[in-house]
């Protein structure tokens, strides 16, 4: 019996062949994902640094309304804003990442409306002697900045939209 | 019993193949190990030195334009190689007729952005960086809106603005370039280039308060 039981485990001490391919999968395994974690740890980065971006563009074009509306009055096509305009109009057109320097194939491009120029009344201030509304007190301008996120694992295009708000007084107030 | 004993004893070790197989499975993967992690390590390295420049790249726009929007008024000057050298003049906060002036420049040989003499950020460009590794400013200017901007509908509109907008508007363009030179034989140069933009509107050019407050 002892010399059954020293046959059957005469090998414990050392690792069979198959033992070595289990381990060198499991390893390999253990290796795919740390690689694919940390490909995802720079994408969710690089999709930050993209929204970092896109606030600047929203605040810049508020700063170009707030400019108009403070010393150059707009008119009243453009206090309409510029919602239904057609997407990729060059005016609305602007670079958010340039990705890969070698190729412009991968560069991502934001889609910048505003929406109406709205004026903002206060009974306080009184009324206008000639059309009798109520004067204004400040203009409200909205800004939306959208862009579609590279294609992920998840199949489809990820729209992402950063919406600005900004107010303003003509300097004649 | 002697047959068992026989056919476990078969079972002791490695035949060759078996040994050879492993050896050779084994330093395939240590090969492909060491060559993504290496790839990985170069990936990694990049991607670090592209976001210490994207923070400095916006923490130079936030000052500027936080400045720019409590500015009375700004005054621009060539400085040299695309770059401005911008004097914002601002009232003094506590004494409201005092007007104050920040002095904003590039300093193309250290690569960075001074303000009053001094670096907007002491941590940058990054002391340890590796053989190779250097960064660059491509462009500093202030611009009123229209004049360098890659949207040719931005610069016909700035024709049709008149002249109190056009002197209150100005466009940031900050570019930064991170450089990575080849060190060994086989491996090639590697830069990118990031530009950052900022647009504001200074709105007390247009104001009375010009001048000071003195009521």
């Amino acid at each position: 019996m002892r010399k059954f039981k020293h046959g059957l485990h005469g090998d414990a001490g050392s690792i069979d062949f198959v033992q070595v391919i289990v381990g060198l999968i499991i390893v390999g395994a253990a290796c795919v994902g740390t690689f694919q974690a940390l490909q995802f740890g720079n994408n969710q980065l690089n999709a930050q640094m993209r929204y970092r971006s896109a606030i600047s563009i929203a605040r810049s074009y508020v700063e170009y309304w707030q400019g108009r509306i403070h010393a150059d009055s707009p008119t009243m096509g453009e206090m309409d804003g510029n919602l239904l305009t057609a997407p990729g109009q060059a005016r609305n057109r602007y670079l958010l990442d340039r990705r890969d320097p070698l190729t412009d194939v991968d560069d991502i491009y934001c889609d910048v409306r505003y929406g109406k120029i709205v004026a903002v009344p206060n009974a306080e201030l009184g009324t206008n002697k000639e059309t009798g509304k109520t004067l204004t007190s400040h203009f409200v301008i909205r800004v939306a900045v959208s862009w579609i996120e590279p294609s992920s694992d998840k199949g489809y295009q990820e729209q992402n939209v950063v919406e600005f708000q900004g107010s303003m007084v003509p300097a004649s107030f | 019993m002697k047959l068992l004993e026989r056919r476990c004893g078969r079972e002791d070790g490695w035949t060759f193949i078996e040994a050879t197989l492993s050896v050779v499975i084994m330093a395939i993967m240590v090969l492909g190990l060491t060559i993504v992690l290496m790839a990985f390590r170069e990936q990694l390295d990049r991607s670090w030195a592209v976001r210490v420049m994207d923070q400095y790249g916006n923490d130079v726009m936030e000052e500027l334009t936080h400045d720019l929007r409590n500015a009375t008024d700004v005054t621009v000057r060539p400085s040299g190689s695309n770059t401005s050298r911008i004097d914002i003049k601002y009232l003094d906060p506590i004494r409201h007729t005092i007007l104050l002036t920040s002095r904003y420049r590039a300093d193309l040989r250290n690569s960075r952005i001074e303000k009053d003499g001094r670096a907007l950020d002491p941590q940058f460009p990054p002391r340890d960086m590796g053989r190779g590794e250097s960064y660059e400013i491509v462009q500093f200017t202030l611009t009123p809106y229209g004049t360098d901007t890659p949207n040719l509908l931005e610069r016909q509109d700035s024709f049709r603005r008149n002249e109190k907008f056009l002197n209150a508007s100005w466009d940031i363009r900050f570019k930064l370039r991170y450089n990575r030179l080849a060190i060994e034989e086989g491996e090639n140069n590697w830069s990118v280039e990031k530009e950052y933009f900022n647009r504001v509107y200074v709105r007390n050019m247009n104001l009375v308060v010009q001048n000071g407050i003195t009521e």
